[in-house]
């Protein structure tokens, strides 16, 4: 897509809602606006219907913020709580049927390589716990072993949180939630160290309690993908609702975690990731 | 009635530690002349990440009539 196709089109600038105009004129597309710009310019996504105090949403919003090429970006998602926000985000996306993001995934990104030779259109699948580590594990795993080129983003709440709090695969040993309320009786799956084994080039488990570092993985992540093959990254989204803990409390909670060791923040590469991301640092640096 | 978000203009440093709080899109705006930040009630969901990430004090949840 190029930026030219979210301009209004001559004589409909007055019948344009207020929030169209608003992103067209200070929107982010093509302009390369990062995390640290957040607040001076029109984000790309609008008022979502997600709880207050949502990790989720938090990170959705510096996520937007980091996309390399926000116009010539894909978004794959499923049913979840992330999918009602993604709803409002001003970036193609497609809804796919619960867990089969990276199947759809992926036959969009081969196709696109064959409408756009020459072009980089990137494609990056947000979906939640559920429908990456439980119900989606199969069509997410072979995207992984196939060694397919894009992103796949886990916003792990740690539990289906829209459907009244049923323990996922990605909850930790023992947490009782409104519909496990004998705890879970089994560990938290180790997704990441699974990508890595799997053939992602790149994995990395974050928190949104530092936004530029998220918005740096993120960045990463896509432009690996690009490259070299499949990245995977992995956010802790506090879950006030679920979890039971005040809204205002959700980042201190990411804070905590990363501190106790419940969720160490991490980065995977394989030797050929590193290299680039390397040489990209080292071209940023003698550039300025 | 609802409750939001508000900031006490002179209060704020403008560091904008509450924008990266906030999980509301387009709630917290930068206004780079006064290099200060204001709050849009409408889009306020009064979780307060706002005000515990605020150093300065400058953010408190008021009743919006
Ligand atoms: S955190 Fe406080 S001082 Fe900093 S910009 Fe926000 S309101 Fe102003
Ligand atoms: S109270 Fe919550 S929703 Fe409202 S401005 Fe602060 S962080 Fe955003």
């Amino acid at each position: 897509m190029s930026v030219d196709i979210i301009k209004i089109s001559p004589g409909f600038e007055e019948i344009m809602p207020e929030d169209y105009r608003d992103l067209v004129n200070n929107g982010s597309y093509g302009k390369g606006f990062s995390v640290s710009e957040l607040g001076t310019f029109k984000e790309l996504i609008e008022e979502h219907p997600l709880c207050a105090g949502c990790g989720l949403a938090l990170s959705l919003r510096f996520i937007l913020a980091s996309l390399p090429d926000p116009e010539d970006t894909v978004i794959v998602g499923t049913t979840g709580c992330n999918s009602l926000a993604e709803a409002q985000v001003a970036i193609h996306n497609i809804h796919s049927i619960f867990g089969n993001q990276n199947a759809v995934a992926t036959g969009l990104k081969r196709a696109l390589e064959i409408r756009f030779p020459g072009r980089t259109k990137d494609v990056v699948v947000m979906a939640g716990d559920g429908g990456v580590g439980d119900i989606g594990l199969g069509t997410t795993m072979h995207s992984w072993l196939r060694g397919e080129k894009f992103t796949t983003i886990m916003f792990d709440n740690e539990a289906y949180a829209n459907t009244g709090g049923q323990e996922s695969g990605m909850s930790c040993e023992g947490t009782v939630l409104n519909m496990a309320p004998t705890g879970k009786k089994f560990p938290k799956i180790p997704l990441p160290e699974i990508a890595r084994d799997a053939g992602c080039v790149y994995t990395a488990v974050v928190t949104p309690s530092n936004p530029k570092r998220l918005g740096k993985m993120v960045r990463q992540a896509i432009l690996i993908a690009r490259e070299l093959g499949p990245s995977y990254i992995q956010i802790y989204c506090p879950c006030p609702t679920n979890y039971k803990f005040k809204p205002s409390e959700s980042i201190k909670r990411a804070k905590e975690k990363e501190k106790d060791g419940s969720y160490p923040v991490r980065e995977y590469f394989s030797p050929k990731a590193k290299e680039f991301v390397e040489r990209l640092e080292k071209r940023v640096n003698e550039t300025g | 009635m609802y409750f939001a978000a508000e900031v006490e203009q002179e209060k704020c440093k403008g560091c904008k530690l509450c924008i990266f709080s906030c999980p509301e899109p387009n709630a917290i705006i930068f206004k780079p002349a006064k290099k200060k930040v204001s709050i849009d009630p409408k889009r306020c969901k009064a979780c307060g990440l706002c005000l515990e990430a605020c150093k300065f004090l400058a953010v408190t949840i008021t009743q919006v009539k």
